[in-house]
């Protein structure tokens, strides 16, 4: 199996990463690398196993009622009028 | 008297006893750390006003005739990627410079009701994710028996400064071996709990089916005492347990266990480590346990396992990342907003960035079945594997890490390469059972652990284990600094 550059060029542009020439270069080989020791997962005769399905007794969650913190939570400094600035949509 | 190197029921014995305030053993752990630490780099946040502060007012408590907590004063590093209110966790990362959580983990709610002291945040690998702490952004923490050597990670930082006498216990995350793999490096003893027996509310998530929090201390005894208080059921994350909801478990030293040698995990060892391994087996049948050779064999696909399943949930968590409401200074004027995501993100590390992406690669679309499925299918027959051999064995032995602390730097370049070392630890995380290293003995030198796992819920003979063959062999703990 090979990994592309393109591959990688793509899966960055869906996880929004940035990556320069050298990064990409230097990803798509580790990544291959690591994909094909990955594929060792097709070598073993798996059809009669079943996924994990989970028989445990989880506890209970909390009851969702909001919460009010008595300190300052955000941790940015891009505000305005009481609201949080991020980037322009269009 | 030197303080700094009592174990957790020493200090509170003697904090109870009066034969010194918790004012006078935070002070010397706070003189140790501006000691050894510019060796080490275990911590990057130190909590030293606030740390004197509690001390005092703990003292205070204790004068007054107050009750005090199970661990009154004992001086805890936190991995710093579990949530401390009021108290930067960083994950090591640049994407979380400036995070400073509104809320305190559950575990930390717990330790700070037991009235323990938290002296600093301790290094990591970003997002721990990594096996030798070289992947923070603060740098490597180094080995206190070799400071060219890595210390192990992820929890590198809550190992080393546990065995540099920088506190006393520590908390660490264990994914696929993070909390362990550090504690056989640095000759401590490191617990991964069974999965859900401990709160992960507050916890940075890596890998949300893996990771459990886990106590690091230089005895059986300090993670006993850390687990009866951190373990139980919370509300606030539904996949802890409803079995016991609050359990207590004992020190007790117990012989004539039936104990499995796993074969691959002994083969596939250094031959300087296996050895060390075999001196532990001899140990345990001179204390009448039954020791065999066991096989297991899909342990063969447990890293790709592992890392498939890793990767996805990684690739998955870290989406949420996208640097508006916390994270580090990056004005959004001007920007558009897919751009700036891309670039307010390109600043997570490079082995955050390679998981990320190979973590989607194997949730594609044509892709999935072919690994994602698999791996599940993976994790299912080695539990059922585990499971069997657990009807005949009462715990399963073999070295934590198949080699020896290698040198900073080593394997960096290698992903790959640096993987391979996970291979006896991640199945443990695979199956939920709990796993424990604990101090074997000397190689070259440096430290080896012995990796005992038993089956779900079974902490109690684990620990009964570790304890009676930490009591036989007596190995070092703290090196000379």
């Amino acid at each position: 199996m090979v990994v592309t550059i393109e591959e990688v060029k793509h899966l960055g542009w869906l996880a929004k990463l940035e990556m320069s020439d050298a990064e990409l270069q230097r990803y798509t080989t580790q990544i291959e690398d690591i994909v094909n020791y990955l594929n060792k997962l097709d070598t073993i005769p798996l059809e009669q196993v079943e996924p994990i399905m989970l028989k445990k007794k989880f506890s209970e969650l909390r009851k969702d009622t909001p919460e009010t913190f008595e300190d300052r939570v955000l941790g940015t400094a891009y505000m305005k009028d009481g609201f949080v600035k991020g980037p322009r949509m269009v | 008297m030197s303080l700094d190197t009592l174990h957790v029921e020493q200090v509170v014995q003697g904090i109870k006893s009066r034969e010194f305030s918790i004012e006078e053993y935070i002070s010397q752990i706070f003189e140790r750390i501006e000691k050894v630490e510019p060796k080490i780099n275990a911590l990057v946040t130190l909590n030293k006003e606030e740390g004197l502060n509690r001390a005092r007012r703990l003292d205070k408590k204790i004068r007054e005739g107050k009750q005090s907590g199970p661990l009154a004063g004992v001086a805890f590093s936190i991995k710093d990627n579990i949530c401390t209110k009021g108290m930067k966790t960083t994950c090591a990362s640049k994407m979380l410079e400036s995070y400073v959580p509104a809320y305190d983990a559950t575990v930390i709610k717990r330790l700070m009701t037991a009235d323990a002291i938290i002296i600093g945040k301790a290094n990591l690998d970003e997002f721990a994710m990594g096996s030798t702490t070289e992947f923070s952004r603060y740098g490597p923490t180094r080995n206190p028996w070799d400071i060219s050597r890595v210390s192990g990670g992820s929890s590198g930082g809550s190992a080393a400064s546990v065995a540099a006498l920088e506190c006393t216990a520590s908390l660490g995350s264990d994914t696929g071996g993070s909390v362990r793999c550090p504690a056989s490096f640095c000759s401590a003893v490191g617990l991964k709990p069974t999965y859900g027996l401990v709160s992960r509310f507050g916890l940075v998530s890596y890998a949300n089916s893996l990771e459990q929090i886990g106590p690091v201390g230089r005895t059986v005894s300090d993670v006993v005492s850390v687990l009866n208080v951190i373990a139980g059921s919370d509300e606030n994350d539904h996949t802890t347990t409803t079995n016991d909801s609050k359990p207590t478990y004992l020190l007790k030293e117990r012989n004539g266990l039936r104990v499995g040698l796993v074969t691959e995990f002994i083969k596939g060892a250094d031959s300087a480590v296996s050895k060390v391994i075999y001196k532990a087996v001899d140990t345990l049948e001179k204390q009448d346990c039954n020791c065999e050779e066991v096989s297991l064999p899909s342990v063969q696909y447990a890293l790709a396992s592992y890392y498939t399943i890793a990767t996805a949930e990684a690739s998955s968590n870290l989406a949420r990342y996208d640097n508006i409401r916390y994270g580090f200074d990056m004005n959004p004027e001007g920007y558009e907003w897919n751009s700036y995501f891309a670039r307010a993100r390109s600043n997570f590390g490079e082995e955050a960035k390679r998981r990320i992406i190979v973590g989607s690669y194997v949730l594609s679309s044509g892709y999935y079945g072919k690994y994602y499925m698999k791996a599940h299918q993976a994790r299912s027959l080695l539990k059922h594997e585990m499971e069997n051999l657990f009807q005949r064995y009462d715990v399963l032995i073999g070295p934590t890490m198949p080699i020896l602390p290698f040198k900073i730097g080593e394997r960096i370049d290698d992903p790959l390469k640096m993987y391979l070392v996970d291979i006896d630890t991640v199945v443990a995380n695979l199956t939920g059972m709990p796993a424990i290293s604990v101090p074997a003995g000397f190689a070259e030198s440096l430290p080896v652990g012995l990796q005992i796992i038993a089956d779900q819920f079974a902490e109690q003979t684990l620990l009964d284990v570790a304890y009676s063959f930490e009591q036989a062999a007596k190995v070092q703990r703290s090196p000379d600094l």
